[in-house]
């Protein structure tokens, strides 16, 4: 009992926060690496070998940063907004399975924290929780730069959260369940749902960008006319929370698309090659590490390829081109699994 | 009067002018060296060279007289190409010193360079080699390569201060200036040729190398040095005195001032022994305090006196305004009788060129202004015997040092009961004063000062004093002046913390509760000529910058 | 420069945006994997040209003496009022030489009209850009840091003789 309901949960907990801490600042490093490459430049290469170490040489320096709240600030909101970013963008990956379960010391677990039935509704809650997050940070700033960065990005979030539940509308139908395993067992060999539902995947994935704040998307931050949105007028360690959490962010991102759309831990296959229990577990959770890993380099690499939008543009696309296209992706999905079963 | 065209345009005469002296009149410059409109026309430098109609050659403009009907070319073809080609000359053996030359930036022979010349030599032998560096005198060196022999210097010395020192020797390009054998160029007018030699040759020995002609500004005002009040220009950079050079005002100094006065009235500004703000005497030591402190103790210590036991002496080198306001304070306010100034004349010491006995710049003005015994008061040699005496209890002083008088006089003054000392500098009776007031030097005010003639000139302010701004309160400005910061070296220069003698005592009288509505010397001027005739209707724009004469009784006269 | 177009201008597929997405990543990524151009400074430093403009120095003569005869004409082109330049005089032939000359750095623009106005050729510019300092005061350079002797200074001479 206290071993199934405390210690390993804690052990699970904990591995995952590490876990995500690491990736996360690499993920910054990795930014700052292939927006060099991209821009023929050489990137960080002071801190360590290639610059390895700059991800901690950053936290060091924003932690001995000063902590600046403005005047006019809400103290309370202010301070809470990075801690709500932050727990938003760590507590969604307690539902994602990182692979199989498996069986260690005699005991079968279950490698995501909890596997719990509505894991894909919970994802979604509690992302758009994140939206409070930006707003709080946006009016407690008591800056019109932050204001508006917190409006627009609320706006930005509540439109492109129709197009993205649509499309995930459109895998629950194959998986006839709202469990992450079953979403993933049901992609079984080359069935991934974005095979089957190539439009939902567009919409899910263009949705993601958007709900991530990520370019061409990042309109809450715009730095050319909002100077830095909604995080304006943070500083210290209440900036990285922000910047923590929009990593955070974009991998919970990467790893929801992996699971809905691109099979998730599975590997087309493997069980015909016949290896055995461990290996093949060891080989399909590094298949899902390189599925993410590489859905992180799409994020970055979109990033320094893609100018942003226009607030119309990015309405129009919204409303006008992501709504009907998941809707049509739903009545597709409809059509097909009808076909299929 | 008779008329004369100069390029195209009539112009008037007076029968027996030059060509160039009309043409100046109308504001017409024609390049000239030699000429000197306070010399005589030696014509040597060739560069005036004009075409007149119906002469065969091209004549000077120096020496050439007008007359009536004549058709005089000052910038046809044939006169420029003629100063094209003297200048030419003029250049064979002129070093290309400029970057060394101290006359750079205000030399006639490179601003012609610029305006007539071709801007390159076709001479290239070797310039003829001549002394440089000789001293002619304790003040003036003499550069002989420089020199383009226009003899200005020596018609100064044969005809301005008759002391002919100065001479040609040698002939063609190796002719050179010396002085007579056995004599030296020591006169007391003698850096006067450092301003009319029009390029380098001659310079000021106390001010060479100093600065630089653009890095400076130039303030028209006045030489404290004698009752004379020639007009000079103070020459400032980085808020300190480099030079003084006389300005032309034909009423009064023409265009020279003496060495005496150039050299030794403008050092005392930036002395050492200048007072740098407030000092209260407290337990034997002088101690800095605030203005508006020193003034209620002076009122405090004043105000419980008898006023037969206060007296006032005044100075001769206070302007009228100041010494207006003394004199309004002590009748007025200490209602005190006593008040009187102490003349600095040095018999002998006068000349009849410029020099005046009289040292000081305003005794006609003091007296004018008011600074005189009121019926039944002390005279000065009164006010000092009783200071003797013990029958004078309390004493202001304004810039004058009583107590180097004699020994008898410092230990009566450190008897006083009260003893106000207003000065620019620390000396011996500031020592035992109660309480000093720091006040600015002429090159530090606004004001008016009345010369022996009666002439009411202005002084200007040259420096700042703390209080005082460059840019807001209209002083001359250098190019630093104008962008320098805290961070730069030279936007740190030193500013005493001084007022002019009127600002003091208006204060003071404040402190006696006593409000005067002055907020600049001019109002005080404008104050004046309400109650002394003299000073009837004058403000500072009439007396502008040639001074005004003033309209004196025959009573004042006398 | 392309020609700008408007949004009646594109055709269906430009429209379709994704092509154009596609595209432009390609030229992202196709860019991430060529050579880079980085000069990796303090390793490896950059010699510049004579024609460069760094740290204005005074020559200094092969005697150890300052060319400069403080005519101050550098400090009056100097629109940045970088220049102070005190005269005196001395025994040497020259008659004038900078009892005090000081640029402050911190005003510097590194224009060069010093070095084109001066008379004498003595001041120059030199191709030192490694310049640091912690205080207003220190980026006060005095002759004791702008005096360079001249055979470090040829190249820059001969390049202004050159250009003349």
């Amino acid at each position: 009992m206290l071993i199934d309901f405390i210690l390993i949960p804690l052990v699970k907990i904990l591995i995952i926060v590490v876990l995500m801490l690491l990736t996360v600042s690499y993920s910054v490093y990795f930014e700052r690496k292939i927006s060099a490459w991209a821009q023929n430049r050489i990137g960080p290469n002071r801190v360590g070998p290639a610059g390895i170490f700059q991800p901690f040489a950053d936290v060091f320096k924003l932690l001995f940063k000063e902590d600046i709240v403005p005047k006019v600030a809400n103290k309370p909101l202010h301070t809470l907004a990075p801690i709500l970013a932050l727990f938003v963008a760590f507590t969604t990956y307690a539902v994602i399975p990182i692979g199989p379960p498996v069986e260690i010391f005699g005991k079968m677990i279950n490698l995501a924290v909890v596997d719990v039935n509505s894991g894909v509704l919970l994802v979604l809650a509690l992302t758009s929780l994140g939206v409070y997050a930006i707003t709080f940070s946006g009016w407690s700033s008591g800056s019109k730069y932050s204001l508006l960065g917190g409006v627009r990005s609320s706006a930005q979030m509540i439109s492109y959260e129709i197009s993205m539940g649509f499309s995930v509308a459109g895998v629950l139908i194959f998986a006839e369940s709202l469990r992450p395993s079953d979403i993933i067992s049901s992609q079984s060999g080359w069935m991934w749902n974005a095979v089957l539902q190539p439009i939902g995947f567009l919409t899910f994935l263009t949705a993601s960008f958007a709900e991530t704040n990520r370019l061409p998307f990042d309109l809450p931050e715009a730095e050319p006319e909002l100077v830095g949105g909604y995080h304006t007028e943070y500083s210290s360690m209440k900036f990285a929370g922000f910047f923590l959490a929009e990593y955070a962010n974009m991998i919970i991102a990467s790893a929801m698309i992996v699971m809905l759309y691109l099979g998730g831990w599975q590997v087309p296959y493997i069980e015909t090659l016949g290896l055995s229990a461990g290996l093949q577990a060891s080989l399909q959770i590094a298949a899902f590490f390189v599925k993410i890993g590489a859905l992180l380099f799409f994020f970055i690499w979109v990033r320094w390829s893609i100018p942003r939008f226009r607030y119309d543009q990015l309405m129009d696309l919204g409303w006008k081109v992501m709504f009907p296209l998941s809707l049509l992706n739903l009545v597709w999905a409809a059509i097909l699994a009808m076909i299929m079963n | 009067m008779p008329k004369f065209t100069l390029d195209g345009n009539e112009i008037e005469f007076k029968p027996g002018e030059t060509i160039i002296e009309a043409a100046k009149k109308v504001g017409v410059d024609i390049p000239h060296f030699c000429w000197h409109p306070s010399l005589s026309v030696s014509g040597n430098c060739r560069v005036c060279l004009v075409e007149i109609e119906k002469m065969p050659k091209l004549a000077i403009a120096c020496s050439t007289t007008a007359s009536e009907g004549m058709v005089v070319h000052s910038q046809s073809e044939k006169t420029l190409s003629a100063r094209n080609a003297v200048m030419e000359f003029l250049l064979i053996n002129h070093p290309l010193d400029c970057p060394i030359c101290d006359e750079a930036g205000e030399c006639k022979l490179q601003d012609y360079a610029y305006q007539h010349s071709k801007g390159e030599s076709r001479f290239t032998e070797e310039k003829v080699h001549k002394d440089k560096r000789v001293p002619l005198g304790p003040n003036v060196m003499f550069d002989g390569e420089r020199c383009i022999s226009c003899s200005r210097c020596i018609r100064f010395a044969d005809e301005i201060t008759k002391t002919g020192e100065l001479t040609f020797v040698q002939r063609g390009d190796r002719v050179t200036i010396v002085t007579f054998p056995g004599k030296e160029f020591d006169n007391a007018y003698s850096l006067n040729v450092t301003d009319i030699c029009p390029v380098g040759a001659l310079t000021n020995r106390d001010f060479r190398f100093k600065a630089r002609v653009w890095d400076m500004s130039a303030t028209k005002t006045i030489c404290s040095g004698c009752a004379r009040g020639c007009n000079i220009e103070v020459w400032v950079r980085n808020n300190e005195i480099l030079r003084l050079t006389p300005s032309q005002n034909d009423a009064v100094n023409s265009f020279w001032m003496c060495d005496y006065g150039r050299l030794e009235t403008f050092k005392q500004v930036h002395s050492n022994e200048r007072i740098n703000g407030v000092y209260m005497k407290r337990e034997g030591q002088d101690v800095k305090v605030s203005w508006d402190e020193a003034y209620a103790n002076a009122a405090s210590e004043l105000k419980h006196l008898n006023k037969d036991q206060i007296a006032v002496i005044a100075s001769a080198s206070s302007t009228c305004e100041d010494n207006f306001m003394l004199a309004k304070f002590a009748k007025s306010v200490l209602s005190t009788k006593h008040v009187d100034y102490i003349p600095h004349v040095v018999p002998g010491s006068g000349d009849d060129l410029l020099i005046r006995e009289d040292k000081s710049p305003n005794a006609f003005g003091t007296e004018l202004a008011g600074v005189h015994p009121a019926a039944g008061g002390l005279n000065r040699d009164a006010i000092l015997d009783g200071v003797k005496k013990g029958t004078i209890k309390a004493l202001i002083v304004v810039d004058e040092d009583l107590a180097a008088m004699s020994p008898e006089m410092e230990t009566a003054l450190a008897k006083l009961d009260v003893l106000i000392a207003v000065s620019t500098h620390h000396n011996r009776t500031t020592a035992l004063a109660n309480i000093i007031f720091p006040s600015a030097t002429y090159a530090e005010k606004n004001g008016t000062w009345v010369n022996f003639q009666g002439r009411i000139q202005r002084i200007r302010p040259a420096v700042t004093t703390l209080e005082a701004d460059r840019t807001l309160d209209n002083l001359a400005q250098s190019r630093l002046d104008k962008f320098g910061t805290e961070y730069d070296r030279w936007g740190r220069s030193v500013k005493l913390d001084a007022r002019p003698v009127w600002k003091i005592f208006a204060g003071l009288s404040t402190a006696f509760g006593n409000k005067m509505k002055y907020t600049t010397a001019e109002d005080v001027l404008i104050d004046m000529g309400k109650s002394i005739d003299a000073f009837k209707k004058l403000d500072y724009e009439k007396i502008g910058e040639q001074g005004v004469q003033l309209e004196l009784s025959a009573k004042v006269k006398a | 420069m392309a020609e700008k177009k408007r949004l009646k201008d594109l055709t269906v597929w430009q429209k379709a945006y994704i092509p154009e997405i596609a595209k432009g990543l390609a030229l992202t990524l196709k860019t991430m994997f060529k050579p880079k151009f980085t000069m990796e400074y303090p390793e490896v430093k950059f010699l510049p040209p004579s024609s460069y403009r760094g740290r204005p120095v005074l020559v200094e003569e092969a005697g150890g003496e300052e060319r400069c005869v403080a005519c101050g004409l550098c400090a009056r082109v100097c629109p940045a009022l970088a220049i102070e330049v005190q005269a005196a005089e001395t025994e040497r032939e020259k008659e004038r030489y900078p009892e005090r000359f000081e640029i402050n750095m911190l005003r510097c623009i590194f224009c060069g009209f010093c070095e084109e106005v001066c008379p004498e050729e003595a001041i120059v510019m030199s191709k030192d850009y490694e310049m640091v300092f912690n205080n207003r005061e220190d980026a006060i350079y005095g002759k004791d840091k702008l005096l360079v002797s001249v055979s470090q200074l040829q190249d820059r001479i001969n390049f202004l003789r050159s250009h003349k």
